[in-house]
């Protein structure tokens, strides 16, 4: 797989406060990339560098194969975004915001109005095209919005924070439709967020600090690196669980034990003889605390 | 262009979904003209006989048609400039929105997406300042005023250059402007001290002479002469019908700025028109410019 966004010793500035500072990093063509880090830690600076919205202070961006420097029009062309809050025009109906944003990418007649109707199949608004966008709920907005980010079918989708404040539902469909461009149409899918089980289904993962990358890897290697797994045991008394010299927990029915690896809880359970057990892997929340000493939960950095 | 023109009906379809927008814009321009007709109508008639040397009296017809012949010049000549401060919100609406990150994440240049904000706003101006001459017209014709065709056609013509000079202007100035507030106070401004300066609250030839040179330099001293002179000339060509001697027609001339001097020399009608559409072209030109060069400014 070729590395669709290659950023080389990006550093940007604002007065004396770094923002990003020296970063690298690769997307492969295709993977779902998640990019975290707390409020201020340098994502949004970072992604509108890479939407040519914002200059650099020195490094390289490379989108597709397109310096941001040089082609920033052809870089524009392969990216689309949704931003943390909906940008549409609230007293246009949805037709209308399609067609005007679409137009922007020299999208017209037919041609828009045969995508608009793609994308609207594809999100399941085509009944919603006529209402005003302002009268819409909130998941039908977000719906509009990543229809917006699609409507030049972009070779990169950036997704800040998409699914903030939506209904399970909502998030779930979100999620289903961006998967299924992924697969069949090769977009790859850059993501940043605060809910730590979609950063969970990611190809690779950023975590990022004070402008720097603080881990980095795949969920698997992170999780393994930076989170201890569980085993849960059930069915057996405190005694014996104190037996084993492990640090544990009570939880509700059982105990949590927290072990170095799958092969000491394999250890622990044949050698104890336990026949009702659990063996869990650490969880993105546990990475993201251990790398940055903050917890990330449903939006606020704590 | 396409893309222009699509932005432009976006801008458009904007400003007239936002009834409030809308009427507000309308409502100004009305309540002048009632506010006239009203209070000062009969002032500026009894005024104006009343200046008639001894022996010359003018017929009614005629001092009603000078009356309202000045009132509606007066009227389109401040609405066309204070409308286009207020329909050319736009593109600080999509500032504070957020809108304009989402634009600018396109690849649409900043000369087009400016030249559609300026265009879309001198459509919405145009539209409302239409309107108003519609009324203005109205109110004429019910005070039997002596206005000709040619004189509404010409009209019509100073109407769309004043608007695209209150466009360009406006365009400019809400260019540094981010928030609702700002630009209401900036309107606010606008709409009270404009008249003054363009002379359609008080004519030119009543400032200072000091002033009065000021005032030449400014562009909007010109369109508001124009107006003037197409609103009146019926009339006054009536007058001379009538016999009142042409030296007081040219004294009513200059004193209702018909005849406005730069530098000693009158100017005439085809350099007033000038003067305002190179006004126009210079203002859209440096407000291009702003846009572009600020856009790259905006992403340090």
């Amino acid at each position: 797989m070729k590395n669709v966004i290659e950023i080389q010793n990006l550093t940007k500035t604002y007065g004396s406060l770094t923002a990003v500072d020296n970063l690298s990093f690769r997307v492969k063509e295709g993977e779902l990339f998640a990019f975290l880090g707390v409020n201020g830690a340098g994502k949004s600076t970072t992604i509108n560098i890479m939407c040519s919205a914002l200059q650099k202070d020195s490094g390289s961006v490379i989108i597709n194969g397109n310096n941001i420097d040089t082609d920033s029009d052809k870089v524009k062309n392969d990216i689309g975004v949704v931003f943390q809050g909906s940008v549409l025009d609230k007293s246009l109906t949805v037709l209308d915001n399609l067609q005007s944003r679409g137009a922007l990418y020299s999208l017209h007649g037919k041609e828009l109005r045969q995508r608009i109707d793609e994308v609207a199949r594809l999100l399941d608004f085509s009944d919603l095209l006529k209402r005003t966008v302002g009268k819409l709920s909130g998941g039908q907005r977000r719906r509009i919005d990543v229809a917006r980010a699609l409507i030049h079918k972009p070779k990169i989708l950036i997704l800040d924070e998409p699914t903030t404040g939506l209904d399970p539902q909502t998030r779930s469909l979100l999620w289903k439709v961006i998967s299924s461009l992924q697969k069949s149409e090769n977009m790859t899918v850059f993501l940043t967020t605060h809910y730590m089980e979609e950063a969970a289904d990611a190809d690779y993962v950023v975590i990022l600090d004070s402008g720097k990358i603080s881990a980095e890897g795949t969920p698997y290697e992170l999780k393994t690196k930076w989170a201890r797994d569980t085993l849960t045991l059930y069915g057996v008394d405190s005694e014996r669980v104190e037996g084993l010299g492990i640090p544990f927990e009570r939880l509700g029915d059982g105990y949590k034990l927290y072990v170095s690896s799958p092969l000491e809880a394999k250890t622990i359970v044949v050698e104890n003889g336990f026949d009702d057990f659990e063996l869990a892997k650490g969880k993105m929340d546990d990475v993201f605390l251990a790398v940055t000493g903050r917890a990330l939960n449903g939006g606020e950095a704590q | 262009m396409r893309t222009f023109l699509s932005l432009t009906r976006r801008n458009i379809k904007l400003f007239f979904s936002d009834k409030g927008m809308f009427f507000t814009s309308l409502i100004t321009p009305l309540i002048l003209l009632v506010l006239y007709a009203t209070f000062l109508g009969n002032v500026y008639r009894d005024s104006l006989i009343s200046s008639m040397p001894e022996g010359i009296t003018i017929p009614d017809r005629i001092a009603d048609s000078v009356v309202a012949g000045q009132l509606i010049s007066s009227i389109l000549a401040v609405s066309c400039v204070t409308v286009a401060f207020c329909s050319n919100m736009l593109m600080v609406q999509d500032k504070a929105t957020g809108v304009r990150r989402d634009l600018d994440v396109t690849p649409v240049s900043p000369a087009i997406l400016s030249l559609s904000y300026y265009f879309a706003s001198f459509i919405s101006t145009l539209v409302i300042c239409f309107t108003a001459t519609a009324a203005c017209l109205a109110y004429a014709s019910a005070l039997d005023s002596y206005i000709g065709l040619n004189d509404v056609l010409m009209l019509l013509v100073d109407v769309v250059l004043l608007s695209l000079f209150g466009t360009a202007l406006s365009s400019i100035i809400n260019y540094f402007l981010s928030t609702q507030g700002q630009i209401s106070a900036v309107g606010s401004i606008i709409s009270s001290c404009y008249g003054f300066i363009c002379g359609a609250y008080m004519p030119i030839s009543q400032f200072s002479p000091a002033l009065q040179k000021i005032i030449s330099f400014l562009p909007g001293t010109y369109g508001t002469s124009l107006v003037r002179n197409h609103a009146m000339s019926s009339t006054l060509d009536e007058m001379e019908t009538a016999g009142v001697p042409v030296e007081l027609i040219d004294e009513v001339k200059k004193t209702f700025d018909l005849n406005v001097s730069f530098n000693g020399d009158v100017v005439s009608l085809k350099g007033m028109y000038l003067i305002l559409a190179l006004t126009v072209a210079l203002l859209i030109g440096v407000y291009v410019l702003i846009n572009v060069m600020g856009n790259r400014k905006e992403k340090r």
